[in-house]
């Protein structure tokens, strides 16, 4: 799962070649707000049923669904006419996807095109090998049931052709931005959302890292966010400055699926990735994850990767994704996206990874094994022992590694188990003050999780 | 040379215990002639816990009470408090017999006593009906109803009352030392006679008193008490939550609260320090600045917002005019009139006792605010406890009304 690639940090290599997909009204919108924002190395396709609204599209590449189906109209919000549009212009879809080795799929659920259309154009960009991202919006409740069930049921088909999927719900989005704002406002803070996760995803996938971080450890942060009521959690942020650690991390957390990073310490697994100029140093990733661990919980994972881009120049970037599930069990915390991972890695790895079977044995670690990945510590001190390992002894390290960070996890977890720190100091023996089931004379920064160096 | 009428006020608080001994006078003034003190042990959250160390507590503050005014204590007023007093307003109301109609002093007794007619927990005492205002044949507005004619008297009170046993505690606690307890007074209650002057109660004010144990509370709003109460969470609380996040003794904690703390975030440099000077005076400990701040606001700020959600259960807080009044130790924390403002939205100031003389140290330190106050309550029911022959409780019904 970590590799070693530290002479040859170039960003994306030519033949790797990244589509993003807006389907549907509310995935070409997105899409509109990622062509701005520009997706570097990607090239962006809007497929819409409705040929006016894809008209308007500032996409480069269009593709019209099912021409005859709805002669230019929409689906009209029924998931069957969205399919049969899709089926009919099957064809095109398939000849612009060829080639691609990874697609983001950007999708509105709930509505006809998007909800019919998604499950058909996954599978499409699956036969060609490329990975498949998709990035779901879920409708806002007031849509109705219906909407919600059709939602629902589109999710579940996108899971079983996409090997990550990412969902976004719509309520969530709107209390991103102030009760007062124009209604395009709550829109365009939703898509700008959207493209910032594309955008960050595609520069995780592509960049090469010190520890780098593969779509394992994406599928098993955002694990939780499988099912159906769960909750992504995404946090972009950069900085520069003598200060750049600490605001970069301010500014993720600021992000509106973040929720100030409050939902973080319910999270099972959290995929942080920190990029620098060549400027970064081991002890400002140091400051950035130890104030970053304050917001999660002892036992969440941290899928942690760290890779110098040139191109940031004085910049620091976090990048932090994380899933919350309802009630993930045991079972269901191993759903369709994220058993695909193991299979489909190696082909993604072939042109950057050196050695494909060491990182297919890492990867088998990481599928089996939920505790194998690395506490803060152990990937810290493998950060530190990394520039001074030699290429010859880096696979014995890394599986020393590997197992030093094992052991530290369930150590971690052992630790917590034994005891449950209730403090109250010089109140220990005096008579409880209870309001709202909270025991006050517990100091507030414990009752908040606030830690406190 | 006459001394007029002394009173002491005694409160045996969380953090210290303190007896004022002041002289009120015909014209209504009070002036202070001694502050006596002593650090409080076996006491937490406002209630006795250790009733021997309390005891000797009370004694050393009442030793040097008597040293500082040259005065012999023989009776007090005692201040009480703690998470277990609880208040509500209730109407009483009374029909006048049949051959009568005209409202007399008889009256207001019967009216009160109707009042009270509520249930409360069985281990509790009524503490204090304080009046609010009268009804007469269901006019309001009434000031003096005696005298009146009417039918039907009404009365609103806001009646406090507390678990009697840890009330007679008290009490004992400090007979046990000595002096008559010539009364016992709601801590709040005591702090708003000299906190708050008429002007004030009457636009509508809420006086809050932060102090070791507690932080207490009473919004007057129309001249009237409306609500009151305790919460059980104070200084002391702060330095608990010091002395364990920063692992420093609670001695430490304490000094570094008095002397560095404050309630406002990010107002310091990063990575700023403070030195913790070990008993040789020497540089010790360094503690993070922003670290202490941090801890101290989230404690006051929790404090202030359970105090807020207390409050608006009867929506008071639109009708204050005169705002908040804050006083005790905790007041005197940097910044907290700034947090107070924030949590409550209203104009807040840090306050302390008004309206005597004498002894300036002690009357501008808001520490001493109860024990003062418990002068002036003395002063506005003690013209009426010489007379004698009334009950106690009937006497204080017209002078707490204000």
């Amino acid at each position: 799962m970590i590799d070693l690639q530290r002479h040859q940090l170039s960003a994306i290599t030519p033949e790797f070649r990244i589509k993003v997909v807006g389907l549907g009204g509310a995935g070409c919108n997105a899409l509109d707000r990622l062509v701005l924002d520009g997706v570097p190395g990607a090239e962006l396709v809007a497929m819409n049923a409705d040929a006016q609204a894809l008209a308007g599209s500032v996409a480069t590449q269009k593709i019209q669904l099912g021409r005859t189906t709805t002669r230019g109209l929409g689906a009209g919000g029924d998931p069957e006419i969205g399919y049969s549009a899709a089926e009919e212009s099957l064809d095109e879809v398939r000849s612009t996807l060829s080639g691609a080795q990874m697609v983001f799929l950007c999708v509105g659920l709930g509505g006809g095109t998007g909800s019919g259309g998604a499950r058909l154009i996954g599978s499409v960009a699956r036969e060609h090998g490329a990975l498949v991202v998709a990035f779901a919006t879920m409708p806002f409740t007031f849509e109705g049931r219906r909407r919600m069930a059709q939602a629902e049921e589109a999710l579940a088909a996108l899971q079983s052709v996409s090997d990550v999927v990412i969902c976004f719900d719509n309520d969530r989005m709107g209390d991103a931005v102030s009760p007062r704002a124009a209604i395009q406002e709550a829109f365009a803070a939703a898509d700008h959302t959207i493209s910032q996760s594309v955008r960050a995803i595609a520069s995780l996938a592509t960049q090469k890292g010190i520890i780098q971080i593969g779509f394992d450890e994406l599928a098993m942060a955002l694990r939780g966010a499988s099912r159906g009521g769960s909750r992504c959690l995404f946090g972009s942020g950069e900085a520069d400055g003598d200060n750049r650690a600490h605001e970069a991390l301010e500014r993720a957390l600021k992000c509106p699926l973040m929720d100030k990073g409050k939902m973080l310490g319910d999270a099972q697994s959290v995929l942080v990735n920190v990029s620098g100029g060549t400027t970064m140093t081991l002890n400002e990733v140091q400051i950035l994850m130890d104030e970053f661990n304050r917001h999660i919980s002892d036992t969440t994972q941290i899928l942690f990767g760290t890779s110098v881009d040139p191109k940031l120049g004085q910049k620091m970037s976090v990048t932090i994704i994380s899933a919350i599930g309802v009630a993930p069990s045991a079972e269901a915390v191993r759903p369709i996206a994220h058993a695909q991972p193991a299979a489909m890695i190696p082909r993604a790895a072939e042109p950057e990874a050196e050695d494909p079977k060491e990182r297919t044995a890492d990867i088998s670690y990481a599928t089996t094994d939920p505790i194998s990945l690395a506490s803060p510590e152990a990937v810290a001190a493998a950060l530190a022992a990394n520039p001074l390992a030699d290429d010859g002894t880096s696979n014995l390290s890394n599986v020393a590694r590997i197992a030093a960070a094992k052991k530290a996890a369930r150590e971690a977890k052992q630790e917590q188990m034994q005891f449950e720190p209730i403090t109250r100091g010089r109140f220990e023996k005096s008579e409880p003050t209870i309001v709202d089931g909270q025991d006050l004379d517990v100091p507030t920064f414990l009752r908040r999780n606030l830690k406190i160096r | 040379m006459g001394k007029e009428n002394i009173v002491i006020g005694l409160e045996v608080g969380t953090s210290k215990v303190c007896a004022v001994v002041g002289e009120t006078k015909h014209d209504g003034t009070i002036r202070i002639l001694g502050v006596g003190q002593a650090p409080s042990r076996g006491v937490r959250k406002g209630e006795i816990v250790d009733f021997e160390t309390a005891s000797k507590c009370v004694r050393e503050a009442l030793v040097d009470a008597e040293e500082k005014s040259d005065v012999m204590i023989g009776s007090v007023f005692l201040a009480i408090t703690g998470g277990h007093m609880d208040a509500f307003n209730n109407r009483g109301a009374v029909n006048l017999p049949e051959d009568r109609d005209e409202i007399c002093e008889e009256d207001f007794e019967d009216v009160q006593t109707s009042a009270r007619e509520v249930s409360i927990p069985k281990d509790n005492m009524f503490v204090h009906s304080i009046l609010q205002h009268y009804y007469v044949d269901g006019q309001d507005g009434v000031l003096n109803p005696i005298g009146m004619l009417g039918r039907r008297l009404e009365a609103d009170f806001h009646i406090i009352h507390g678990v009697s046993n840890r009330i007679r505690n008290s009490v004992r606690c400090v007979k046990e030392v000595g002096p008559e307890v010539l009364d016992v007074v709601f801590s709040p209650l005591a702090t708003a006679q000299v906190v708050l002057d008429q002007n004030q109660k009457a636009l509508g004010a809420l006086v809050v008193d932060m102090g070791g144990g507690t932080t207490d509370y009473v919004v007057y709003v129309d001249g009237a008490v409306k609500q009151s109460g305790s919460l059980p969470l104070g200084g002391d609380h702060i330095t608990n939550d010091i002395s364990l996040g920063l692992r420093i003794p609670m001695a430490k904690a304490e000094k570094i609260k008095v002397e560095e703390g404050s309630v406002v975030l990010g107002n310091c440099l990063p990575g700023e320090t403070v030195t913790l000077k070990d008993e040789t005076g020497f540089a010790g400990k360094e503690i993070e600045r922003e670290m202490l701040h941090n801890i101290i606001h989230c404690r006051v700020r929790e404090t202030f917002e359970l105090l807020k959600r207390r409050l608006d259960t009867d929506n008071y807080l639109h009708f204050l005019g005169a705002g908040m009044m804050l006083t005790g130790g905790c007041s005197q924390l940097k910044g907290i009139q700034h947090l107070a403002e924030d949590v409550f939205g209203l104009p807040v100031r840090v306050t302390h006792a008004q309206t005597v003389s004498g002894l300036t140290s002690a009357f501008e330190n808001p520490q001493f605010s109860t024990a003062i106050g418990l002068i002036k309550y003395a002063e506005a029911t003690q013209p009426i406890r010489q007379r004698g022959f009334f009950s106690r409780l009937r006497q204080r019904i017209p002078f707490l009304g204000f």
